[in-house]
């Protein structure tokens, strides 16, 4: 049962962490997969790892043209689209008192801004049984100390799928959230080290945090067909981080 | 390379409550198709017997009524025997008549607190000694936990209890590593509707059509859709789920 056999699906923040641990997944369950990112190098290694199904453009979500350059891709390699997982963002703390103009238009240029913009111009290419998954956070619902700007876009990132869920009604386009909870991408890892994985993952009930694997599987499901009666959405894949 | 095509739930033991019809049907069906081995347990004899030929293999059979504690120490008995331990454990049992503010009796309180509150607290509680760590439990809440639903009230107030079992059995149970998940249908196209809500089949089909009116996908769903996202949490696609209410309504209750 590949799910998603000859599925085109676009994966923004595509080359590293959860992005890529999603078009991996993808690729193996029948899918052609682009990633978007901005770091070429980053691409290239993806793209020779990922293999043949896959195909990696350069740019920012932040940057309409970018966007533009993305779906013109897609359109001319594939001619249509059926999963966008809306998946880069970014997010670095400054504490309340310290926050700045620029701190929170960088924030939300990325995630909100360029969430919207990322999925308003992959709908020409897209039809019925699509799926659009946009990445929250579980600080979304929690808030996160120190990160007053990350967590305020990922909670209006969340909103975003209420609003389209009835944006979309009669499109057969269905659309979720997928917030992740502390994961232990490359990057994380190397900015906590041990005792800060240790740290962030005793604050769950699983002790422990995600392997971007799992976010990949659950991206899977939300992109397969097995959550045909899911939309505006959202799975939490925190460890029960923002449950209890 | 991973292999996804392969069975998900190949060799594990499933008990499933309110098996014999619906959500529960569906989710047996589709746990086999897995690879489970599933223990179906409803209070119609027939309806489970006609359930158990429609899932063809792989399945045993147990009447009960998951409100009675004797019938659950009867379902566990017979799932020791067979299989020795749990797996999985679809806790999907429910009742819901209508009956507005004004005219609802104590027996009807009772009786739907009874199964969708007692009955879930037991149903679990007492396949606990079966079962293994790292396992899985599902509970079925509803799309009314979270909403107001005229003429529901008991049957909406039993189904946020679910949910919060959800939130203290995923503390009380994470040193043995078991993963506890409610899941929210919204209306789905089952013969619960007709059989257990006290409707007229022509009010019943009126319901039906109102329903799908509020439902931003614009129909009701179908139990095999929520029997995939049951297999998604019963299986190690959501190693990292837990604690959660998975709504599955066609964004009835997320807009």
């Amino acid at each position: 049962m590949n799910r998603l056999n000859g599925k085109t699906a676009v994966i923004t923040g595509g080359a590293t962490g959860i992005g890529r641990a999603a078009a991996k997944r993808f690729i193996e369950e029948g899918a052609f997969v682009f990633i978007f990112g901005r770091r070429q190098d980053a691409l290239d290694a993806t793209v020779a790892d990922l293999g043949p199904h896959a195909r990696a453009v350069k740019g920012s979500i932040s940057d309409e043209a970018d966007l533009d350059r993305l779906y013109a891709a897609v359109k001319a390699e594939r001619g249509t689209l059926d999963i966008v997982f809306a998946n880069a963002g970014t997010g670095s703390p400054l504490a309340l008192g310290q926050i700045t103009a620029e701190h929170i238009d960088e924030t939300f240029d990325t995630n909100v801004k360029g969430t919207i913009f990322t999925v308003q111009k992959a709908l020409p290419l897209m039809g019925e049984g699509g799926s659009i998954i946009l990445t929250g956070s579980s600080a979304g619902t929690t808030g996160a100390p120190g990160f007053t700007a990350y967590s305020a876009s990922k909670a209006a990132v969340r909103n975003l799928a209420k609003t389209w869920a009835e944006d979309l009604k009669g499109t057969g386009i269905r659309v979720n959230v997928l917030s992740p909870g502390a994961t232990a991408t490359e990057l994380a890892k190397e900015a906590l080290g041990e005792e800060g994985q240790k740290a962030y993952g005793a604050l769950t009930p699983l002790q422990r945090m995600a392997d971007p694997s799992e976010i990949a599987a659950a991206a899977a499901f939300l992109a397969s067909s097995d959550s045909s009666f899911m939309t505006a959405s959202e799975l939490a894949v925190d460890g029960g981080l923002a449950q209890l | 390379m991973n292999n996804h095509s392969e069975q998900k739930l190949a060799g594990k033991i499933a008990v499933i409550t309110g098996g014999s019809s619906g959500i529960g049907l569906a989710t047996a069906k589709r746990f086999v198709q897995e690879g489970a081995h599933v223990v179906i347990t409803g209070r119609r004899e027939k309806e489970l017997k006609d359930a158990a030929a429609l899932i063809g293999s792989n399945v045993t059979t147990v009447v009960g009524d998951v409100s009675r504690l004797d019938d659950l120490d009867q379902l566990y008995a017979v799932v020791k025997e067979k299989h020795g331990h749990i797996d999985i454990l679809f806790a999907n049992a429910g009742a819901g008549t209508i009956a507005p503010l004004e005219v609802a009796t104590e027996a009807h309180f009772d009786q739907t607190f009874d199964v969708n509150v007692k009955g879930m607290f037991f149903s679990v509680q007492k396949a606990l000694p079966l079962f293994k760590d790292g396992g899985s439990i599902i509970l079925t809440s509803s799309v009314s936990n979270v909403l107001g639903l005229p003429g529901f009230s008991a049957y909406a107030a039993s189904k946020a209890a679910v949910r919060n079992f959800a939130r203290a059995w995923t503390l009380e149970l994470k040193d043995r590593k078991i993963r506890v998940n409610s899941l929210s249908p919204g209306p789905i196209d089952t013969p619960a509707l007709e059989t257990t809500t006290g409707l007229t089949a022509k009010q019943a089909k009126e319901a039906a059509a109102q329903f799908a009116t509020q439902v931003p996908m614009g129909r009701r769903g179908v139990p095999d859709e929520i029997a995939s996202a049951v297999a998604f949490l019963a299986s190690d696609e959501s190693t990292y789920i837990t604690g959660i209410d998975l709504a599955v309504d066609g964004g009835m209750a997320q807009v």
